[in-house]
């Protein structure tokens, strides 16, 4: 497999002289194409920092990102915005989804924003509906769905413009655990079939264990890896919640 | 620490709600510009010659001005509690952080001193620069040589009372928004920044019946309008009220329905609506169509309310200078009402003998008798005065007019109009006979006029006393064409300066109103903007939706506007053009220009605004 994503030696830092914070601490992380990784971790252990890094948002302080080849810190503006259109997909936990649109709209808007030529776009998000199994509230507005279905919504609008890499921040924190299962699946079977990349950071095992691999953050380091190596989920599951148990105190919070 | 808190604030308002101070400068400019008017150039000629217009034009603006007061404060509370309800959260934050509701109700009064004063002392200098330019704009407007009347001036008086009333303003902001800090809750104002918004949605269809109603009740309004013409239109309650009725709800309707027009036409063009944001900016359009049509519809009435006035205004005036010449076709004109019992009077003796020298200071003098009408010797019914025909044409060669020529038994008949033309407003209906006709008829009225050789004024101010003093003996009816000018001149002012000053107030009032609702709603969307962002929209087309949406929200009243407007100039001018000639294209001239630098001013601070706040910096 092709290697997507190489993060190297990344650091933020927050702030400057005695209150100065360090949310990164040389952390360096691979991805390889069609990879499906999880990242865990207590609160303040710089998952989101990652993302954010990762997703182009924000900045590290040192460190280099490099994604299809291309080096994102020397990227600007313009270039960036490309970048992130083409290349990269958002899931977020409250799925943000434009209020003022249908469905149809928000995922269609993904389109012809990376200019999608207009008579592609009906087919493209039918099909990503289909997916995604939304097909029936494709002309519904936000608040005219379920949290379930706002968040397949989201993923379908992240998905649809085929990037290379999607990046999920807590995708299910804010479904129920049905909602949750019926998204991980969807993902899972997008992940297999389009063989998209998916980071994805989550304070949940269970979310966790649909992972091919997952990484823990402790501190703004990275301290442990596991990966799947079989097809069953419950048994990988069961060494997340074991890491997850061993790490004790420091992540009760997390369960 | 406080004033220090304070001047950031005032110094980040700045950046921020430019809107709020633009209104309280334009406020305090169009204030002091309009109780200034002593100062101005055409109101110290008129005040010169004692013409009684300048008492009427001082008392009439008083009144005005206690109107325009009212709305203007109506308006900058609106803003200020526009602008509180922004801060909520930073206030809730104060509160929080241990401050008593009395700090930050003075923390709250400190700013708005400081806002005060910046918007008084720059309000005051545009208001003297606005009064020069209305200076000029009226003189240039009259005939006259007036070079030495224009000057920048300072009015003291009118500085007073525009602080005293500004500062009454500001003083009732100040208060309020202590009542509402002290009153506020902490929970209440740190959940202040969550918006609840119900969106609701209509099938589009709708949008597309209403907008065809909308329409219909227009073109309706508008024919009523242009068949019955403005005089009857406006005056005859059948016409004018269904008329109101059907431009208003035709406008409600527009507003109401014209996004869900445009996004269903749209919508069957797949290669527009799914290019780039449009699909975004439409639809944030529709969404706020629910809140946004009724003061969309107020301010588009509110527009055309403010153009009309200031138009007719200007274009009264340019109306009102054409007939001051046909109303006084000569430079003095007598006309002696008591000739048929106390007989003819001799002007060029008695002016002579008053040491007035008729040759010398008169470049031409005519005494034309008026006649009784006897139908037995003239052959016509028309009319009860008649003059013979040769005098006619003296009168006419005096006034530099075609002779005119009768055949034998042709009489020619003068209405009240061409009578005023030839004679000096007799007030009968008279008659041109042949000279032969009028031999033995019995002299009704003796009528002189003239015109001066040097400088009307100066001439004025010897001859007028004299004539004035034959009203002693005879009963006289005197008009001179520098009076009949001031009398004019005088209306003209009053119309002038009325409504511009009513123009503006609404003007500014339906901008600021917009402003407001545009930069909060601006606010609101800085959310909507930043999931934009995420998906990789660029910088450049977020800031051209956020400018797109704020154009729609400015231009489409004022487009509609202006179509009444336009067709409401038409029915005017038909109205005017009865009375003297048109000259509308100077007068919508000044208008749109008048109206682009206001609006437009208001349009770029929001836009602007609303684009800073879509960079989410």
């Amino acid at each position: 497999m092709e290697e997507l994503l190489r993060a190297d030696k990344l650091t933020r830092i927050y702030g400057r002289g005695s209150g100065r914070a360090l949310a990164l601490d040389e952390v360096s992380l691979t991805l390889e194409e069609g990879e499906f990784v999880g990242v865990m971790g207590p609160s303040g252990s710089g998952k989101t920092t990652l993302l954010n890094c990762i997703s182009t948002i924000d900045r590290p302080t040192s460190g280099s990102i490099i994604i299809d080849g291309k080096e994102l810190t020397g990227l600007r503006g313009k270039e960036l915005s490309r970048f992130r259109r083409e290349r990269l997909g958002f899931i977020f936990q409250d799925c943000n989804l434009l209020d003022t649109l249908t469905a149809f709209e928000n995922i269609a808007l993904a389109l012809a924003i990376v200019n999608a030529p207009a008579g592609e776009i009906s087919g493209r998000v039918g099909k990503m509906a289909r997916l995604l199994d939304i097909s029936d509230c494709l002309d519904k507005y936000p608040y005219q769905m379920s949290g379930g279905q706002q968040q397949r919504c989201a993923a379908a609008r992240a998905m649809v413009t085929n990037p290379a890499l999607v990046l999920a921040d807590e995708p299910t924190g804010a479904l129920d655990s049905r909602s949750a299962r019926l998204l991980l699946d969807r993902l899972e079977e997008l992940n297999r079939e389009l063989g998209t990349a998916i980071l994805m950071v989550t304070h949940d095992a269970f979310t966790a264990s649909c992972c091919h691999r997952v990484v823990f953050l402790r501190d703004g380091r990275l301290f442990l890896e596991l990966k799947r190596d079989s097809p069953d989920r419950r048994a990988f599951f069961q060494r997340i919640i074991r890491v997850v148990s061993e790490l004790g105190g420091e992540m009760e919070d997390v369960l | 620490m406080f004033s220090k808190l304070a001047f950031r604030n005032v110094r980040r308002s700045f950046r921020d709600y430019g809107v709020y101070l633009l209104t309280l400068t334009f406020g305090v400019c169009l204030f002091y510009t309009f109780n200034a008017l002593d100062g101005q150039g055409a109101m110290i000629y008129l005040a010169k010659s004692q013409s009684p217009a300048v008492e009427t034009i001082q008392i009439l603006v008083d009144v005005f001005s206690v109107f325009v007061a009212v709305v203007l404060a109506c308006l900058i509370l609106y803003a200020n509690r526009f602008l509180l309800r922004r801060r909520k959260g930073e206030l809730g934050t104060y509160l929080l952080l241990g401050l008593s509701h009395g700090q930050v109700s003075r923390l709250l009064v400190l700013e708005t001193g400081v806002i005060g004063l910046i918007s008084l002392a720059v309000g005051l200098v545009l208001g003297v620069a606005a009064s020069w330019v209305l200076s000029t704009l009226t003189l240039s407007m009259f005939q006259m040589n007036m070079s030495g009347l224009l000057g920048l001036r300072f009015s003291l008086p009118a500085a007073g009372r525009t602080v005293f009333c500004f500062g009454l303003i500001f003083l009732l902001v100040m208060a309020l928004s202590g009542l509402q800090v002290s009153r506020a809750r902490l929970i209440d104002l740190i959940q202040g920044r969550r918006r609840n918004e119900v969106l609701r949605q209509r099938p589009l269809r709708w949008s597309v019946i209403q907008f065809c109603a909308g329409a219909l009740c227009l073109a309706g309004a508008y024919a009523l309008l242009l068949t019955f013409g403005m005089a009857l239109a406006v005056a005859v309650l059948p016409i004018c009220v269904p008329m109101l009725a059907l431009g208003t709800l035709g406008t409600l309707l527009i507003f109401r329905s014209l996004s869900g027009f445009v996004l269903r036409l749209v919508q069957t063009r797949p290669g527009l609506y799914y290019r780039g944001l449009n699909l975004f900016t439409l639809r944030q359009w529709i969404s706020k169509v629910h809140t946004n049509y009724l003061s969309q519809t107020v301010i588009c009435i509110l527009l055309l309310l403010a153009m009309g006035i200031t138009a007719s205004s200007v274009g009264l005036n340019q109306t009102l200078e054409q007939t001051a010449w046909t109303q006084a076709p000569y430079d003095v004109t007598v006309q002696n009402q008591s000739a048929d019992t106390l007989g003819k009077i001799d002007f060029t003796a008695y002016l002579e003998q008053a040491g007035f020298d008729p040759a010398q200071q008169l470049s031409a003098q005519l005494s034309v008798p008026i006649y009784y009408n006897d139908p037995a010797r003239t052959g016509t019914h028309w009319g009860d005065a008649v003059l013979a025909l040769s005098d006619y044409n003296a009168l006419m060669a005096l006034q530099d007019g075609e002779p005119v020529t009768l055949e034998p038994g042709e009489v020619l008949e003068l209405d009240a109009w061409g009578e005023g033309l030839a004679t000096g407003s007799l007030g009968l209906v008279a008659a041109v006979v042949e000279d032969q006709a009028v031999q033995g008829l019995a002299l009704r009225r003796q009528v002189w006029s003239a015109n001066y050789a040097g400088d009307p004024e100066e001439t004025e101010q010897v001859l007028l006393p004299l004539l004035r003093a034959l009203g002693q003996t005879y009963s006289i009816r005197l008009e001179s064409r520098l009076s009949v000018y001031q009398d004019l001149m005088g209306n003209k002012l009053l119309a002038l300066f009325l409504g511009l000053y009513l123009g503006f107030t609404f003007l500014i009032a339906a901008a600021a109103v917009l402003a407001l609702q545009q930069l909060s709603q601006g606010a609101d969307n800085t959310g909507r903007y930043a999931v934009l962002r995420r998906l990789g929209a660029e910088e450049r087309l977020v800031s051209r939706s956020a400018v797109q949406q704020v154009a729609l929200a400015f231009l489409l009243p004022l487009g509609l506007a202006l179509i009444h407007a336009a067709v409401g100039m038409k029915a005017a001018n038909d109205l005017i053009a009865q009375v003297g000639r048109v000259d509308s294209a100077g007068s919508s001239l000044i208008t749109a220009l008048v109206l682009l630098a206001v609006y437009g001013g208001y349009f770029l601070a929001t836009a602007l605004a609303c684009r800073r706040m879509a960079a989410g910096k």
